[in-house]
C-alpha cells in the first residue's frame, strides 16, 4: 500500500541520511504536490537543511514547472534525456509520471530516455536533446559550434540559456538523488536499468496490466473464481459477470450515455475479458483489469461516434465562476427521482475524460490507486481530472441549489 | 499564506480527506477569510453528497439476468475469437 501518499510522514528513512523531524514549508509541499501529486522523496531526504529544499523548490518552480521560453514539455524532456544519460532510474521512472500528466504517452517518454532520435520527436527537439546529452556527458568538448546547432534550429537565446540551466539542474538532482541514496518513491512501471539505457538493441516495450502494491493483489477477492475460470471451468466466469456486471455497467453508461449502448458495450467487455484472461498475470486486481477493459470498450464506442475529446489533450488551468452560497440541505428541494435526473444529464455534460474519472470515484467510490491503474493514468492525473469533473458539475448545478434559487421555489 | 489558487489546487485532497495535518491548517486558515473559496468548498462538497447519494448511473434491475445470460451464451458459443 502506498503509505507515503495516504499519510505523508517526514518521520520515514529516505536515504543514507538518518531522519530529522523537520517539516517542509506549505509553499514547497503545495508546489511539489500540485505538480507531482505528492513530495517526492529527493526533497524529503534533504529535511535536516529545510531551508535549502525551499530554495531548490522556488528554483525548480521558476525554471521548470512555470511557463517559460522553452515548453514545459521540452524541459521535462531534457530531465529525462539527461537523467539516462548519467543512467539514473530514480527521475525517469518520477517523470515519466509527471509527463503522462502532461499528456505525453509512457511509450514516447521510455523512448526519449531510450533513444530520442527515434523517439518520434520533431526535428528541434531532436537537437535540442543531443545538445542536452552532449553537454551532460562530455562537457569538456562543449564548443560554440553547439550553441550555433541550436540556433541554426531556430532557438532563441533565451531557450538556450534555458537549455543550459536544465541540463545544470538535472545534474544537480541526478547528484544528490545518488548521493544520498534516495530510493523510488513508487515502484515505477517502466524502469530503466543500467542495460535498458543503452541497449544493444532497442527494446520492446511491455506494458498492458497496471501494476498495484503488492497488498491488493493477494487480496483478490476474485482470486480464484479467476483461477477456476482459467482451468477450463467456463460456467465459473458467471459469477464474474454477475458481481462485477453492475459496477461495469454503470461506469459504461457514464461513458456511452445510452443503456442500449450501455448493455452492448458490457457483452463486448466481458466477452473480451473472457478472451484476455489466460493474458491476466494477476498484477492487478481482477476488477481493476476489468474495469480498464470496459472503459476501453466503452471508449472505442465513443470515439467511433466522432464525439470524442481527445483524451491526451492539455488541461488548461479551469476557473470556477458563479460563486453562489448554497442553502444548508439542498436535496430537500427536489424528490429523489428529480435529483437521479439532474446527476445523471449534468454528469453526462461533462467532457468524457472528467466523467468517466468522476463516475469511478464519486459514484462507483473506487480508490485513487485503483481509478489511476484503470485509466492508465498517473496518481497526480487521475486526482486532477476528479476535481475538475468535481469543478464543473458543481458549475452546473449552481442554478437548482444557490440560495437565491432555492428561496423561490 | 496560501492563494485561491492553492487552495483549489489542494481542494480535491480535502474533499477526500487526504491532507496532511500541516496542509489542513494552512487551508483552514485561508477558508476563515476568504469568502469565495468558503462557498466553493461548500458547494462541491454538497455536489460530491449529491452526486453519491443519487443513485445515478444504476444497473436497472429487470435486465440483469437477462444480460448475465447474454454474456454467457456469446461466451459459451464463442470459438468465434475476435481481437
Amino acid at each position: 500500500m502506498l503509505r507515503w501518499f495516504e499519510n505523508p510522514s517526514w518521520r520515514i528513512a529516505v536515504g543514507f541520511l538518518p531522519e530529522v523531524d523537520e517539516t517542509l514549508s506549505a509553499e514547497s509541499l503545495t508546489t511539489l504536490k500540485r505538480n507531482f501529486g505528492l513530495a517526492p522523496r529527493i526533497y524529503r531526504a534533504l529535511m535536516i537543511r529545510p531551508d535549502l529544499v525551499d530554495a531548490q523548490v522556488r528554483f525548480l518552480d521558476q525554471l521548470l514547472f512555470t511557463k517559460g521560453a522553452l515548453t514545459r514539455v521540452q524541459k521535462e524532456f531534457i530531465l529525462l534525456a539527461v537523467s539516462a544519460e548519467n543512467n539514473n532510474s530514480y527521475f525517469p521512472a518520477l517523470h515519466c509520471q509527471t509527463l503522462q500528466f502532461l499528456g505525453v504517452k509512457p511509450e514516447q517518454s521510455q523512448q526519449v530516455a531510450i533513444d530520442h532520435r527515434e523517439a518520434n520527436l520533431s526535428e528541434p527537439d531532436v537537437a535540442l536533446l543531443d545538445f542536452a546529452r552532449k553537454l551532460a556527458s562530455t562537457p569538456h568538448s562543449f564548443t560554440d559550434l553547439d550553441v550555433d546547432s541550436l540556433r541554426k534550429a531556430d532557438f532563441n537565446d533565451e531557450q538556450i540559456l534555458e537549455a543550459v540551466l536544465m541540463v545544470g539542474l538535472t545534474q544537480f538532482l541526478n547528484c544528490i538523488q545518488m548521493g544520498l541514496g534516495t530510493e523510488p518513491d513508487f515502484k515505477p512501471r517502466i524502469t530503466f536499468s543500467v542495460k535498458e539505457v543503452n541497449p544493444p538493441i532497442v527494446s520492446e516495450r511491455q506494458i498492458v496490466e497496471p501494476e498495484l502494491p503488492g497488498e491488493f493483489v493477494s487480496d483478490d477477492p476474485d482470486f480464484e473464481i479467476v483461477a477456476r475460470v482459467r482451468k477450463g471451468e467456463t460456467d465459473a466466469f458467471e459469477e464474474l459477470v454477475r458481481k462485477h456486471g453492475r459496477r461495469v455497467y454503470r461506469s459504461l453508461l457514464g461513458i456511452v450515455g445510452s443503456p442500449q449502448d450501455a448493455e452492448d458495450a458490457l457483452q463486448d467487455a466481458f466477452f473480451k475479458a473472457f478472451q484476455h484472461l489466460p493474458h491476466f498475470e494477476g498484477r492487478s486486481k481482477f476488477s481493476t483489469w476489468l474495469v480498464r477493459i470496459a472503459i476501453n470498450t466503452g471508449l472505442q464506442r465513443v470515439r467511433s461516434r466522432k464525439e470524442f475529446d481527445r483524451i491526451d489533450e492539455d488541461d488548461e488551468e479551469f476557473r470556477p465562476r458563479n460563486i453562489q452560497a448554497w442553502t444548508e440541505t439542498p436535496e430537500d428541494f427536489y424528490s429523489r427521482e428529480e435529483l437521479r435526473r439532474l446527476v445523471e444529464t449534468e454528469v453526462m455534460k461533462l467532457p468524457v475524460k472528467y466523467r468517466v474519472a468522476l463516475i469511478l470515484r464519486d459514484l462507483e467510490e473506487v480508490s485513487t490507486e485503483e481509478a489511476a491503474a484503470a485509466l492508465g493514468l498517473s496518481i497526480p492525473g487521475l486526482k486532477a481530472r476528479v476535481l475538475r469533473g468535481r469543478l464543473m458539475l458543481r458549475e452546473s448545478m449552481v442554478p437548482y441549489f444557490s440560495k437565491a434559487v432555492a428561496g423561490k421555489s | 499564506m496560501i492563494s485561491c489558487r492553492d487552495f483549489i489546487t489542494e481542494l480535491g485532497n480535502l474533499l477526500d480527506e487526504d491532507v496532511a495535518s500541516e496542509i489542513r491548517e494552512q487551508l483552514e486558515a485561508h477558508l476563515a477569510h476568504c469568502n469565495t473559496c468558503q462557498v466553493l468548498y461548500d458547494s462541491t462538497r454538497k455536489t460530491l453528497r449529491i452526486v453519491t447519494e443519487s443513485g445515478s448511473f444504476e444497473y436497472p434491475e429487470p435486465i440483469a439476468e437477462p444480460l448475465v445470460s447474454k454474456v454467457m451464451d456469446r461466451i459459451r458459443s464463442g470459438c468465434e475469437v475476435e481481437d
